[in-house]
């Protein structure tokens, strides 16, 4: 257990008696928040890093100290941002809380539906207060350990800026301040959704919730410098405009304009540190009063009713399935591919961990496109897209969508149920290849073609029905980077391979080569772009080209892919030997 | 002996839904027996289990134990059993001995006591090479052993076992097989829920059959096999409508043709 895990769980000793008095068993809420930190210190985070299955590393809590206070570093540097200190800690304040419930939706999630504990703690002696107080206090604890972490150089780099000791220790509070509000703020979405939806649609609703949230950090990441003028932004007067007393935010830092610069705040001023104040308070109150028990019970729900009969997922309409069935006999005649077809199209359309890796990719499309089109200084916002609409970087937005065949073909054979794939091994299947073709075609059928339907309408709106040919050539040219990419680096059947992130040198070069190659395909298109009559041509050679690749992909035998017994040997972790909690004789 | 039940169900119905998974389920289980507790997949097994240990704390009817009401003694009843669920659901990133210190120091057991009697059943499982390793590393039979320890490290009067003999191998199983008759010996009254019929032919001093939600026999096997047929399959078989296996097999092979 890491030091401030000990100060923290001291600190909530501090007010055993108030929490006994609350009818909670302070002995038992000690062992379960000392049980659950030392979880959490040895369970992977995703915030700023991928899941690495085989990494040992990153579970190294020291680690994970000096990335969070190296961040901690970076968005402080906003702290002296704008024309005041009030500008500079909404600033601050507003990126910090939305890395706070980021870390939350995307870290805490597992911890905060975790109906383990439903199995773990229930059947023991400790009631519902006290395991209701411990998910709150982890929480608190887990998030603000982070915070303090992140938020230790801005404590500092007030503390030289304002050469004041007063100016440190009201920092720290509008971090505490921060931290319950954000804490307060997921509750509430959390609570909303559990209220208003099923169980079992609550966990997918989170999952949506998850990428809706990645998603909109990266777009923001990517696009809001772009979109916005920081210069403008460094002059603006937040006092001015209405919406900006809203902003939690701001409450949070006119505490500081209060207490550090007195001589500059205002009764409105006044009023908004207070809200700041009050806020937390009320908010923490009614999270324990109203929001915990609620959680708790429903919890319950989710726990028990993934046992019982009450949760069988019905399948689609038969009209849907009849759909599914028609596009396979046209696109995959052929029996085995046929096969291969419909259990990627099945599986693909059912698996949530495929889909939630899968889904974001859509969204980056639009997201790559603005962001390369509005970079490089000289314009405005309005004349750079102005130049976009007259222009023919619209060939571009639709090579993009490689993006979507990347994250659709490198997550396809990847499975936590991989080992049901044994099936394919066992049954007399003379040419993987057919399996894998109609693998492809699924997946195109599924996901790339509607993806292209919706963005190709989107484009004919925007730049008119001209682009048509465009659109089909590019279109083409992409299924045609997809079988490479298919051929060359997909090296397992559907869903057979554990979720690793397993590095592979050769392929990584290969991808480069593919990625460079649709690259050029999408530059002379550009170029040519102008000659409609050539664009026309172009999709027959481009069209025969895919055409030849997929049955050379259709050719693919057993050697070219990783065997069953590769994928087995990948999964099995080592032994992780720990401290020893008592000395063995 | 006594012939005061130990545990008491009355009336007990549950749902989900619209669909009535327990249907006016009324018991007496007495201390020291051992209840061999069968029924087909569905049929209402792990709903009963989950409601005698207090996973489902929302039922209709009512269910005592040792003379408290599960719906407002439920602390109290939960520190008299023991609880073995079918899954292995454990903290696998702790090792055998994190997660037992943390379940024996929710039960309110001394550390020194704690430590040693883990300690004593981690070897006696065959887990003490293990003991510091983390348990996310652990095959499927060495969590349930794990699970199994952790429901009896309290030394509990109540054990309700579900499933407890899943993925074990043939040691364990004769191990576990022993393990019951010596706690009854003990005085321990247990409840065994599993599919293994002939275990829990050899355990079980009393059998409930269980389908549909309701218990369709309820007693000894000798009493059972007098009624019914010679073996415990039979008579499973016999009682959930599932006797013309025979019929079934035949169809199956003439669908060939």
């Amino acid at each position: 257990m890491i030091a401030m895990d000990k100060l923290f769980l001291t600190a909530v000793g501090k007010f055993d008696f108030l929490l006994e008095k609350a009818g909670v068993n302070t002995r038992q809420l000690q062992d379960i928040l000392r049980i659950k930190l030392m979880m959490d210190n040895r369970r992977p985070r995703t915030l700023f890093s991928k899941k690495r299955a085989n990494n040992t590393n990153v579970n190294n809590p020291w680690l994970v100290t000096l990335f969070t206070l190296m961040m901690g570093l970076f968005v402080g540097m906003l702290l002296f941002f704008g024309d005041s200190p009030l500008s500079g800690h909404t600033f601050y304040f507003t990126i910090f809380m939305i890395l706070m419930c980021f870390t939350l939706v995307t870290d805490f999630t597992t911890v905060l539906i975790d109906t383990r504990d439903q199995f773990i703690l229930l059947p023991r002696p400790v009631d519902d207060r006290t395991i209701a107080m411990s998910r709150i206090l982890h929480i608190t604890i887990y998030i603000l350990r982070l915070a303090l972490i992140q938020g230790l150089p801005g404590i500092i780099m007030v503390g030289f800026a304002d050469k004041s000791f007063l100016s440190p220790i009201v920092m720290l509070v509008e971090i505490l301040e921060a931290t319950f509000l954000s804490i307060l703020f997921v509750n509430l979405i959390y609570l909303a959704m559990m209220r208003t939806v099923s169980p079992q649609r609550f966990k997918d609703l989170i999952s949506y919730f998850q990428i809706a949230f990645s998603t909109l950090i990266f777009a923001v990441y990517y696009l809001l410098p772009r979109l916005i003028n920081l210069n403008a932004l460094k002059d603006i007067n937040l006092l001015a405009h209405n919406w900006s007393y809203f902003l939690p935010s701001m409450w949070i830092s006119a505490l500081n304009e209060v207490l550090i610069h007195p001589s500059r705040a205002t009764v409105v001023i006044g009023l908004l540190a207070l809200a700041g104040l009050v806020t937390p308070v009320i908010g923490l109150w009614f999270v324990i009063k109203v929001l915990a028990p609620g959680f708790n019970r429903k919890l319950m729900i989710l726990a028990t009713s993934e046992d019982s009969n009450s949760g069988t997922v019905k399948v689609k309409s038969q009209l849907k399935q009849d759909f599914r069935d028609k596009i396979g006999s046209v696109v995959a005649p052929d029996p085995v591919e046929n096969a291969g077809f419909s259990i990627t199209w099945k599986l693909a359309a059912r698996t949530r961990e495929f889909k939630m890796k899968a889904y974001p990719s859509f969204a980056f499309v639009p997201i790559m496109f603005l962001y390369f089109t509005l970079s490089g200084g000289g314009q405005s916002v309005g004349e750079k897209m102005s130049k976009i609409q007259n222009g023919s970087s619209y060939v571009f937005l639709f090579y993009l969508s490689f993006i979507v065949l990347s994250s659709l073909l490198g997550n396809i054979t990847m499975s936590e149920k991989f080992k049901s794939a044994w099936v394919y091994y066992a049954l007399p299947i003379g040419q993987p290849g057919k399996i894998l073709s109609g693998m492809y075609k699924a997946l195109v059928m599924l996901y790339y073609l509607p993806f292209c339907i919706i963005l190709g309408t989107g484009m004919v709106i925007v730049w008119g029905p001209g682009i048509i040919n465009d659109i089909v050539l590019s279109f083409f040219a992409c299924l045609v980077y997809g079988v490479l990419t298919a051929l060359f680096i997909v090296k397992g059947l559907p869903f057979s391979k554990p979720v690793v992130n397993k590095q592979n040198g050769g392929r990584g070069i290969v991808s480069l080569a593919t990625m460079a190659l649709i690259g050029l395909l999408g530059y002379g298109h550009y170029v040519l772009a102008k000659y409609e009559l050539i664009i026309w041509l172009a999709i027959i050679p481009v069209a025969a080209l895919y055409w030849v690749m997929i049955n050379q992909y259709k050719k693919t035998t057993w050697d070219d892919l990783e065997s069953f017994e590769d994928a087995e040997t990948i999964e099995k972790p080592k032994k992780i030997k720990t401290k020893p909690l008592i000395q063995t004789k | 002996m006594t012939d005061t039940p130990l545990i008491q169900i009355r009336d007990l119905s549950k749902s989900y839904g619209e669909k009535l998974v327990l249907k006016h389920l009324t018991l007496d289980i007495f201390p020291g027996q051992v209840i061999g507790y069968i029924g087909p997949n569905g049929a209402g097994k792990s709903t009963t289990v989950k409601i005698l240990t207090g996973l489902i704390p929302d039922f209709k009817g009512q269910v005592t134990v040792d003379g408290l009401d599960m719906s407002i003694n439920s602390l109290e009843i939960k520190k008299l059993i023991g609880y073995v669920p079918e899954n292995a659901e454990l903290y696998d990133v702790l090792t055998p001995m994190e997660y037992l210190d943390f379940i024996g120091k929710l039960y309110n057991m001394e550390e020194g006591m704690l430590h040693d009697r883990a300690k004593k059943l981690l070897t006696a499982f065959g887990l003490s090479d293990n003991i510091n390793n983390r348990m996310d590393t652990f095959s499927k039979g060495m969590k349930q052993k794990v699970l199994l320890i952790s429901g009896i490290i309290h030394n509990p009067k109540i054990i309700v076992l579900d499933e407890p003999l899943s993925g074990l191998d043939a040691n364990a199983v004769i191990m576990i097989k022993e393990l019951i008759v010596r706690l009854k010996e003990e005085g321990k009254t247990i409840f065994y829920c599993s599919h293994m019929m002939d275990v829990v032919e050899k355990v079980s001093d009393r059998i409930l059959l269980i389908n549909k939600g309701e218990i369709i026999a309820d007693g000894t096997f000798e009493s059972l096999k007098q009624n019914h047929s010679d073996t415990l399959e039979g008579i499973f078989a016999k009682l959930t409508g599932r006797e013309s296996s025979g019929s079934e097999a035949d169809a199956i092979i003439n669908s060939f043709d």
